[in-house]
């Protein structure tokens, strides 16, 4: 439990720390930010309190914020992400349903499910994200299309670190 | 108690969920400006589509006070008109040209009150002594009778319409020159009757009858009707029924005329009677 405790912590700091020194200072074209971050509410386990995973996200979204001067905006977002994770899971539960206290990984429920469990909750994310920065419904097919840009990337980003972590 | 504590415990995601966010965005709009005041401005879009639309309810509720201001400020306006142009320095021309030749005067009014549906029919002008109308002045709407004063305050004066059944007026056609006396029926407004011409004579469907100027009210030749009718009575006597030239439902505009020679007339008759 402790040893859970500390490595979901580890990755919640790593998560935050690639996302702030380094994925914030990539500029694609301007239209690109992938927010890599989210992975943080994807990973914790599937048998955290729904309570635990709205503070995290809550305050992974606030730290997030504090970095990139964007008060609100990404708490308000992961907050959003993490609140419908746990409906998003039980939409796409697997057959047998989920191994108590197992990580949500690509490892254990396979490419496919996972794939869709990020990108469902990434699109969630992004979507609020990216209205909650533009704040207005002008220009609604412009912020569409960012949203589909970045959630693209992400997913991308996402899925590349997760086969790494499980390769190790 | 228990129920408030079940259902916090039941909804205690949606519920963390909603505080949390409400702080978010909280944060949000409390943080960026630009948020913020955009926040401020959809307040204020629909804030102020309320007001637009309380606004038009009051606009329209207060038409009534507005109508009547406008109302008064137009008399007031005319009134302006009124006493830089015509009547009143119409007024004292007149009479000084009816030191020579100048019989009749004319005064032009509006009627302010009116009615065609009564058997004794009154109409309001919007004159009175002070714009020099006086009591026994004729009516005319151009040169069609339609009235004689019968009374007078400062500003308005009252006449008694041709379709009243006190209204007498000497009359007579004009083809032949044989006068009677003309009155109302009371029946139709279009109508009225001219009695006492008698039945040999020769009188057609649409001769005019006109005024005869006899009564010193009328100057002679104004324009009274058309003989729509005539029917022969057990007496000496026609019946004959005009159709007036005026129209009262739409009478308006009026001219009221003056007989500056009345007086001298009036006189000389009660002195041989």
């Amino acid at each position: 439990m402790i040893n859970s405790v500390l490595r979901f912590s580890a990755i919640i700091v790593i998560l935050i720390l690639l996302q702030v020194l380094v994925l914030n200072n990539i500029q694609f074209s301007g239209f690109v930010n992938p927010y890599v971050y989210i992975m943080i509410v994807l990973l914790l386990p599937s048998l955290t309190p729904a309570w635990l995973v709205l503070s995290v996200s809550f305050l992974s979204g606030l730290v997030i914020d504090l970095f990139s001067g964007s008060p609100g905006m990404h708490a308000s977002a992961t907050l959003l992400a993490g609140f419908s994770r746990q409906y998003v899971l039980r939409l796409i539960s697997p057959r047998d349903g989920y191994e108590s206290g197992s990580d949500l990984s690509m490892a254990a429920y396979g490419f496919r499910w996972f794939v869709t469990y990020t990108a469902v909750i990434v699109l969630i994310h992004h979507t609020a994200l990216f209205f909650l920065e533009v704040f207005r419904f002008t220009d609604f097919f412009r912020t569409i299309f960012r949203i589909l840009l970045s959630s693209f990337f992400t997913i991308g980003f996402i899925l590349l670190i997760e086969r790494y972590r499980k390769g190790r | 108690m228990r129920n408030l504590l079940n259902f916090l415990l039941k909804y205690n995601n949606l519920i963390v969920f909603l505080i949390l966010e409400g702080i978010a965005l909280y944060w949000l709009t409390a943080g960026n400006s630009y948020h913020n005041s955009r926040m401020v401005k959809t307040m204020q879009g629909v804030t102020r589509g309320m007001e637009v639309r309380f606004s038009n309810i009051r606009s329209y509720l207060n038409l009534r006070e507005i109508n009547e201001n406008l109302a008064a400020e137009n008399n007031a306006l005319r009134n302006r008109i009124g006493r830089i142009t015509s009547p009143d320095n119409l007024k004292f021309v007149s009479v000084n040209d009816s030191q020579f030749r100048q019989q009749y005067n004319y005064i032009s009014s509006r009627l302010i009150n009116n009615s065609v549906n009564k058997q004794k029919n009154f109409f309001t002008l919007d004159k009175g002594r002070r714009q020099g109308i006086e009591v026994d002045m004729a009516v005319a709407e151009g040169e069609n009778v339609a009235g004689v004063i019968v009374g007078c305050s400062e500003n308005f004066s009252v006449a008694i319409s041709l379709i009243n059944l006190d209204f007498r007026l000497s009359a007579r056609i004009k083809s032949n020159g044989y006068f009677g006396s003309l009155s109302w029926d009371g029946r139709n407004y279009r109508h009225a009757l001219l009695n006492e011409i008698p039945q040999h004579i020769n009188v057609v469907e649409g001769d005019t009858v006109e005024t005869t100027g006899y009564s010193a009210i009328f100057p002679e030749g104004m324009l009274i009707g058309r003989v729509s009718d005539i029917k022969k009575s057990g007496s000496d006597f026609y019946n004959i029924t005009i159709e007036l030239f005026t129209d009262f439902k739409k009478l308006q505009y009026v001219n009221v005329i003056g007989n500056l020679k009345r007086t001298e007339q009036l006189g000389l008759e009660n002195q041989l009677q």
